[in-house]
């Protein structure tokens, strides 16, 4: 079974993400900073990491998926961001500044947020 | 004639036009450039210039008259002479130099000489604090003037200035240099390292190194840079803020000077990390005197292939480098204020969200830095994240360059780390006498004796390096006056708390100096700079009534003397 960790400082999407997962067959794992994000990481040893960018920085994402994609880089990442709507700002996948395999925006639907987890586990 | 006029006035316009650019921002050069040939900017030739850049001449206008080195009124003189109304300069002795050259040229400040040899005018900050008082004269900067030295000034402008022997340059005066100032790192050396590394890494070094902006807001330098290099977008842009025009600051000034190289290789390690190819310096109008020198800079880096296409044989890396000369505005140091000065419009900040780093210059995503956070940069490149950060305290690592002027037996620059006391840095500059100092210039705040065990960080006293003392003698009303002389100034009238607070404040100040002011009335007052803290849309007016606040708090039995000095009956102190 595929295990997904989530990593998000945002304790109530963590939580709806969680059980749109699990219900879905999926293990999970949650971290709520960047620190305890690498640190699950490498714990865990997950098979998809879902992202968010603004953490306790505003650019905690980027730097998480930096740190993360040098530890392995076969991991994918998908980005899920509300930072858009927030700032105004647009962001792009970028091997060396923003390495993550897809990018979302938030909110978004579970059936579409299932589908981005079974494509990018390539299911 | 007219048509004459206008068709020389035309081609002169087209000319700047293939200098400068075709759009909009190339406005503001041009307009300089066509006031050096016109003394003024007549309204014929804003006419023109709008009729040949597609805009209305009431646009063309607005910006003339929003800086105050644009004069679209009448001719200025040959020699426009500038005396620098900063307190810095008023402790140095301002009056006297303003008094000689008043009588000596036999006009009044703001005015020209009828044989249109001479303009006499007022300015904000020149950046020579610690050499006071400051005159500047046209593009040519003079330091310690005094009656006398303010008489020859006159007599050589006379003669013919520019066989004045007077040194071209004023030089720095460095009290105290450190690991920063005493970096030993060759040209270019940073930059070749830097290019050797993956973007990634070189924004991963800085962020190790806790460098913060050394600006005066001190955000995190590597965010920036990160938010900007993840932004979307083809075109983006590096900006150095040499605006410096915080009162009480000169240290970059002599960072410009003297440590170009450092400087320019921390802009295009900057551009080379968020993927930028083109940069500006934004030099204050009161340094154009360093333009010429910067240019040549920029030239020999040229064609050492340092700027331009493929930077030292990297393929896909091109930056240049673009001087723009700001025109005696304060609020364009503000970045979003000076993006807009960029593009050619009035200096006004805009509203955040968005930030600069994803909707900047032009709308693309554009890293605005301080000429010593670039510096910095380079060296941490240089000498890594622990050189840098075995100093200064956990919230604000590194050293920091501070500008040090006012009632203390060593003026100048001084390099400290951060944290430092103020008792420690007013012992090192021989003004342990003073009775206040006013931390981070004119926005900063004045702090009393009881005060001086506090230290200069972010998280305590923070600053962007101004430091202003003031002795047992100082008249702590007169300073709040100047500080908000200054405001009421530089307020760019966008809002309202700003524009029409300041001038009450000041009215206040006035009104104290009378001894007509009631503790009720200072009460209100007190309030409304609060309104105005909370209330203004930009950092100038954010912090445009802390001087005025910290000195109520600190010294209020000195202020409110007048009033207790037998002007006010008892009633009428507690009246209104
Ligand atoms: C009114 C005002 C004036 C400012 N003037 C300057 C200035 O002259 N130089 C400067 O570097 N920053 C100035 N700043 C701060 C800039 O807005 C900005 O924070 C800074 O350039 C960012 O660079 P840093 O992060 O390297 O400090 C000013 C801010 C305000 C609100
Ligand atoms: S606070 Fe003052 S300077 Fe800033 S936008 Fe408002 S009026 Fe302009």
């Amino acid at each position: 079974m595929a295990k997904i960790l989530i990593v998000d400082d945002d304790i109530d999407f963590v939580s709806a993400v969680k059980l749109v997962l699990t219900s879905n067959g999926f293990d999970t794992a949650v971290a709520y900073s960047r620190q305890e994000g690498m640190d699950k990481f490498v714990s865990e040893k997950p098979d998809l990491v879902l992202l968010d960018v603004m953490m306790d920085e505003p650019d905690d994402g980027f730097v998480l998926a930096q740190s993360l994609k040098k530890k392995s880089k076969d991991t994918p990442i998908l980005m899920l961001t509300s930072v858009g709507q927030v700032t105004g700002m647009d962001f792009d996948k970028d091997s060396e500044m923003v390495p993550v395999d897809d990018f979302e925006q938030k909110p978004i639907m579970p059936n579409h947020l299932l589908e981005k987890v079974n494509q990018l586990l390539g299911n | 004639m007219q048509i004459i006029d206008r068709q020389k006035i035309n081609n002169q316009i087209e000319d700047l036009r293939k200098k400068y650019g075709e759009d909009r921002s190339a406005l503001m050069p041009i307009l300089q450039d066509l006031q050096e040939i016109y003394g003024y900017l007549p309204d014929v030739v804003m006419q023109e210039t709008a009729h040949a850049m597609g805009i209305h001449p009431v646009e063309v206008e607005g910006v003339a008259s929003f800086y105050s080195f644009f004069r679209t009124k009448e001719k200025q003189g040959k020699y426009v002479i500038r005396l620098c109304q900063t307190i810095s300069c008023d402790l140095a002795g301002k009056q006297n130099v303003a008094r000689q050259m008043e009588n000596e040229l036999g006009i009044k400040f703001g005015e020209t000489t009828k044989d249109g040899m001479f303009t006499l005018e007022y300015t904000n900050c020149l950046g020579m604090c610690d050499q006071g008082p400051a005159v500047m004269v046209n593009d040519r900067l003079f330091a310690k003037v005094d009656a006398e030295k303010a008489f020859r000034i006159i007599t050589d402008c006379r003669r013919d200035f520019l066989k004045s022997d007077f040194p071209e340059v004023v030089p720095s005066d460095v009290k105290k240099a450190g690991p920063i100032l005493d970096h030993g790192i060759k040209p270019v050396e940073s930059l070749k390292k830097a290019l050797a590394m993956p973007r990634s890494e070189i924004i991963a070094t800085i962020r190790e190194s806790g460098l913060k902006g050394r600006g005066g807001a001190g955000f995190p330098t590597a965010i920036k840079w990160q938010l900007a290099g993840a932004a979307k977008g083809d075109k983006k842009y590096v900006v150095c803020n040499a605006d410096e025009g915080e009162p009480g600051t000169f240290k970059d000034r002599m960072l410009l000077y003297e440590e170009t190289d450092l400087l320019l290789d921390g802009m295009t390690i900057g551009a080379y990390a968020v993927g930028a190819k083109k940069g500006f310096i934004y030099l204050r109008g009161e340094y154009l005197y360093m333009r010429k020198y910067l240019e040549k800079a920029l030239e020999d880096r040229r064609t050492q292939k340092l700027l331009g296409g493929n930077i030292l044989g990297y393929k896909e890396f091109n930056f240049d480098i673009e001087i723009r000369m700001g025109a005696g505005a304060y609020v364009c140091g503000e970045e979003t204020a000076l993006i807009e000065s960029l593009e050619g419009y009035r200096g006004e900040p805009r509203n955040r969200p968005p930030f600069p780093v994803d909707t900047g210059f032009q709308g693309n995503p554009t890293i605005v830095n301080n000429v010593e956070t670039f510096i910095d940069a380079a060296l941490i490149i240089s000498k890594g994240a622990d050189w840098f950060n075995e100093h200064g305290t956990d919230k604000s690592k590194g050293m920091k360059i501070f500008s040090i002027s006012g009632d203390c037996e060593l003026p100048g620059i001084y390099e400290f780390p951060f944290g430092i006391k103020v008792s420690e840095l007013l012992k090192e500059a021989g003004g342990i006498n003073a009775k206040a100092v006013q931390i981070g210039g004119a926005s900063g705040h004045c702090i009393a004796r009881k005060d001086f065990h506090r230290t200069i960080a972010f998280e305590d006293i923070g600053s962007g390096g101004s430091i202003i003392v003031f002795g047992p003698d100082a008249d702590m009303l007169q300073v709040a006056k100047n500080f908000l002389e200054f405001f009421v100034e530089e307020s760019c009238g966008q809002c309202t708390p700003c524009r029409e607070g300041n001038p009450k404040l000041l009215e206040g100040v006035e009104l104290l100096e009378k001894g007509r002011c009631s503790v009720t009335y200072l009460n209100e007052l007190k309030k409304l700079g609060e309104t105005i803290q909370v209330a203004s849309k930009c950092g100038l007016g954010q912090s445009s009534p802390n001087a005025f606040l910290s000195i109520v708090e600190n010294f209020k039995s000195e202020i409110l003397s007048p009033a207790v000095a037998g002007k006010l009956t008892k009633e009428e102190q507690y009246a209104r």
